[in-house]
C-alpha cells in the first residue's frame, strides 16, 4: 500500500476514538465489576470505604470452602438446574414444534398465534411475577377456578340425591348421602354430622330449595386450596410454569424465521414420498436447524440464568429458601441485614463460571452432534 | 382401489385428528396467554370489596378509582418520567456508541479488533444479573473516592458527591454499557455487509472518518439501528435488577421499582394490585401492538448468534 505515514497515523487514531467509548463503558459495566468480585472474594473486606477506610486484605479462598459446604448454595444452585433443565428442555422442544406447525400451516392464522405467544415475553418481568403469584394464590384464579368446579359438581350431586329420593324429604339417608357427597369439612364443623345436619334442614321449606343448594354448597363443597405450593419439592412448579410460559414465543419466532429459509421443496418431496410430520421434523427440520438450535440453546441457558427478577417478584426465594436462586442468594448475602461481600462475590463469579460451563457443554455437544446447517 | 381408498380415509381422519390436536393445543397455550392477562385489567376495573366476592365476572360496578389509588401509592408520576428518560437516553447512548465501534470494526483495519470485539461477542453471554454486587460496589466506591478527592481539593466540604451512584447519570452508563455487547455485534456484522468501495470513494474525496460514518455509515445503518433500539426500549424500560440497586432515592427510580411496591404486603388491597400490574404493562403491550412486526425482526437478529 502506497499510503502515506499521515494517512496510517489518521486511520489508527480514528479507529481509537472510535472504538473508545464503547471499550470505557465495557470496562465499566463487565470486565472491572469481574474484577472487583474476583479480589472481593478472596478478600475479608467487610464494606465502609474500599481505600482509606478499615483495613482489608487477601486472605485466600474460604468463601468459596464455605460455599461448597453451605446446603442454601447447594439448593440454588440445584433451583438454577431446574430452570435451565425448563428451558432447555421445554421452551426449545414447544417452540420448535409450534414453529413447525405453523411453518406447515397445520394450523392457519401463524402471524396470529406468533403475536400471542410473544406477548408475555414483552411485559415487564416485575409485573409477570406478582401477577402468577396472585393466580396462584389462594384468592387467585387457580383456586378460584377449582372451587367453582368443586361448587358446580357437589351441586349437581344435591340435586340428584333429592331427586332420587323422590322430591324434598329430609331423611337420614339423604343426609348421610349429602355429607359423603361433601368434603371433610361436615365431619369438621359437626360432633354429630347427620343429626345436626337434618335438624338444620328442617328450617327450609320446600319452595326454598335453591337457597338450601346455595347454602349446602357453601357448607359442604370440597374447598381446594393451593397452599401445597409452600411446600418444599413442588414450590419450585409454579415458576418452571411461569419460565416456560413466557419464553416458550421466542423461541418459536426463532425458530420459524429459521424455517422460512428452508427450500420448501424439500419438505414437500419428503411428504409425497411419505414421510409422516415427525420424521419430517426429525430427520429433515432438525439436521438443518442444528446450528440455530445449538444457539438457541446457549440463548436460552445464558437467559434462564437471569431469572432474578422473575423469581424475586414471585416469590423472594421463599417460602424458607426454597425457591433460592443464586443470584437471590447473592442478592441476600450483599443487601439484605449485614453484608458480606466476600461471600456475595463469590456467588457471583460461581454464577459466570457456571454460565459459562454450561455454554461450554453446549459447544461440545454441538461438535459432536451437530455441524450440518 | 378399495384398499387405497381406505387407507387415504384412514389418513384423512389422522391429519383432520393431529390438526385438530394441534389447534387445542395451540388454543390452549394462547389462552393461558390472554387469559390472566384480560382477568387482570377486568378486576382492575372492581372495588376490592366485589374481587371478594366475585373473582372471575365481569365487575358489577366498573370504576378507575382503583388506578387513582395506584397511581398514587406507587408514585408513579414521579417514576414515569423517570422511565422516559432513562429508556430514551440509553437506547440513543447504546446505539451511537454501538454503530461508531461497529464502523471502527468493520471498515478499519486494526489487530486488536480481534481481542475487543471478541470480548464484546462474549459479553452477549455473560449475565448482567449475576454481576449486581460488583457494580454497586464500583459506583458506590468510585463516588467516595471522587468525593475524597474533592474534598483534598477543598470544592466541597462534608456532604458526599453522587456522580455514579444515586444518580441518573451512573443508571444511564451502566444501562448503555450492558446493552453494549449484543448491539455491537449486530452493528458490526451489518455495517460489514456495507461495500467497502462507498468507503473507498469517500476516502478519495478527502473525507475523514468521522465524516465517513455521518455521511455514509450513518445513513446506511438505519435497518439495524431501528431493531436495535427497539429491542433496548422493551428491555430498559423494564429493567429492574440493575436499578434496584442503582438507586434509592424515589425521584431516580423507574417504573418496575414502583411497581414491586405493589408485591407481597399489599396483597391485602387487591384492586390497586392489580391496577398497579396494568398501569406497569400497558405501555409496553401498547409499544407491542405498535411496533409487532419490528419487534419479532429483532429478536431473530438478536438471536442469529450465540
Amino acid at each position: 500500500m502506497s499510503q502515506r505515514p499521515w494517512k496510517v497515523v489518521e486511520e489508527r487514531r480514528a479507529y481509537w476514538s472510535m472504538v473508545c467509548p464503547a471499550v470505557i463503558l465495557y470496562v465499566f459495566v463487565f470486565a472491572f465489576p469481574i474484577i472487583i468480585s474476583i479480589v472481593i472474594s478472596l478478600s475479608n473486606y467487610a464494606g465502609g470505604k474500599m481505600f482509606g477506610g478499615e483495613a482489608w486484605w487477601i486472605t485466600g479462598f474460604q468463601q468459596y470452602i464455605k460455599l461448597a459446604r453451605d446446603p442454601y448454595f447447594w439448593l440454588a444452585l440445584k433451583n438454577n438446574v431446574y430452570i435451565v433443565l425448563i428451558s432447555v428442555f421445554g421452551q426449545l422442544p414447544l417452540g420448535l414444534i409450534f414453529a413447525y406447525l405453523i411453518y406447515r400451516r397445520i394450523v392457519r392464522f401463524g402471524e396470529f398465534w406468533q403475536g400471542i405467544l410473544y406477548m408475555p415475553a414483552i411485559i415487564s418481568v416485575i409485573v409477570i411475577g406478582i401477577m402468577w403469584n396472585i393466580i396462584f394464590s389462594p384468592y387467585g384464579l387457580i383456586a378460584e377456578l377449582v372451587n367453582r368446579s368443586y361448587a358446580a359438581a357437589f351441586s349437581r350431586q344435591v340435586e340428584r340425591i333429592f331427586s332420587e329420593a323422590g322430591g324434598f324429604q329430609i331423611t337420614d339417608e339423604v343426609v348421610k348421602r349429602l355429607i359423603a357427597a361433601g368434603g371433610p369439612t361436615a365431619t369438621h364443623i359437626f360432633a354429630d354430622p347427620v343429626a345436626e345436619l337434618k335438624a338444620l334442614l328442617s328450617h327450609y321449606s320446600p319452595d326454598q330449595f335453591a337457597v338450601l343448594k346455595q347454602d349446602l354448597v357453601n357448607l359442604l363443597a370440597r374447598k381446594w386450596s393451593p397452599a401445597f405450593l409452600a411446600k418444599r419439592d413442588v414450590a419450585m412448579l409454579p415458576i418452571l410454569f411461569v419460565v416456560l410460559w413466557m419464553w416458550t414465543g421466542m423461541y418459536l419466532i426463532l425458530f420459524l424465521a429459521n424455517m422460512q429459509r428452508i427450500d420448501s421443496g424439500i419438505v414437500e418431496a419428503a411428504r409425497i414420498d411419505g414421510a409422516s410430520e415427525g420424521q419430517i421434523i426429525w430427520r429433515i427440520m432438525l439436521p438443518m436447524l442444528s446450528g440455530v438450535v445449538v444457539n438457541a440453546a446457549i440463548l436460552c441457558i445464558a437467559g434462564s440464568l437471569n431469572s432474578f427478577e422473575l423469581v424475586f417478584a414471585m416469590t423472594g426465594g421463599g417460602p424458607a429458601r426454597v425457591t433460592q436462586l443464586l443470584s437471590i442468594y447473592m442478592y441476600d448475602r450483599a443487601f439484605m441485614g449485614a453484608p458480606d461481600y466476600p461471600l456475595a462475590n463469590a456467588i457471583a463469579l460461581a454464577i459466570v463460571i457456571f454460565s459459562l460451563i454450561l455454554i461450554m457443554l453446549t459447544k461440545v455437544v454441538e461438535r459432536r452432534y451437530g455441524g450440518r446447517e | 382401489m378399495a384398499v387405497k381408498a381406505t387407507e387415504s380415509s384412514v389418513s384423512r381422519v389422522a391429519s383432520v385428528f393431529g390438526k385438530f390436536m394441534a389447534y387445542l393445543v395451540m388454543g390452549t397455550f394462547a389462552l393461558m396467554t390472554v387469559y390472566p392477562i384480560f382477568w387482570l385489567i377486568l378486576n382492575s376495573l372492581k372495588p376490592t370489596p366485589e374481587y371478594r366476592v366475585n373473582r372471575i365476572g365481569l365487575p358489577r360496578t366498573w370504576t378507575l378509582v382503583n388506578y387513582i389509588g395506584a397511581w398514587k401509592i406507587g408514585e408513579f408520576n414521579k417514576l414515569i418520567g423517570n422511565s422516559f428518560f432513562y429508556t430514551i437516553g440509553a437506547s440513543i447512548g447504546i446505539i451511537l456508541v454501538a454503530t461508531l465501534a461497529g464502523f471502527a470494526f468493520a471498515k478499519i483495519k486494526s489487530k486488536a479488533t480481534g481481542p475487543i470485539y471478541g470480548s464484546f461477542v462474549i459479553g452477549i453471554l455473560l449475565s448482567i444479573q449475576s454481576l449486581m454486587v460488583p457494580i454497586f460496589l464500583e459506583v458506590s466506591q468510585l463516588d467516595r473516592i471522587i468525593s475524597d478527592l474533592m474534598r483534598l481539593i477543598g470544592i466541597i466540604g462534608q456532604q458526599n458527591v453522587n456522580v455514579f451512584y444515586n444518580s441518573r447519570l451512573g443508571v444511564l452508563l451502566i444501562y448503555i454499557g450492558a446493552g453494549l455487547p449484543i448491539a455491537v455485534y449486530l452493528c458490526t456484522e451489518y455495517i460489514r455487509g456495507i461495500p467497502d468501495s462507498l468507503i473507498e470513494a469517500a476516502r478519495l474525496d478527502g473525507a475523514g472518518y468521522f465524516e465517513i460514518f455521518r455521511r455514509v455509515i450513518l445513513p446506511m445503518a438505519v435497518p439495524i439501528a431501528m431493531t436495535v433500539t427497539i429491542l433496548n426500549i422493551t428491555k430498559i424500560w423494564n429493567e429492574f435488577a440493575l436499578i434496584n440497586i442503582l438507586v434509592s432515592k424515589t425521584e431516580l427510580k423507574s417504573m418496575p421499582l414502583g411497581i414491586y411496591r405493589f408485591s407481597g404486603t399489599m396483597a391485602s388491597d387487591y384492586g390497586k394490585q392489580f391496577a398497579a400490574l396494568v398501569i406497569g404493562m400497558a405501555p409496553m403491550l401498547i409499544f407491542y401492538i405498535i411496533f409487532r412486526k419490528q419487534i419479532t425482526k429483532g429478536v431473530f437478529a438478536g438471536a442469529v448468534k450465540g
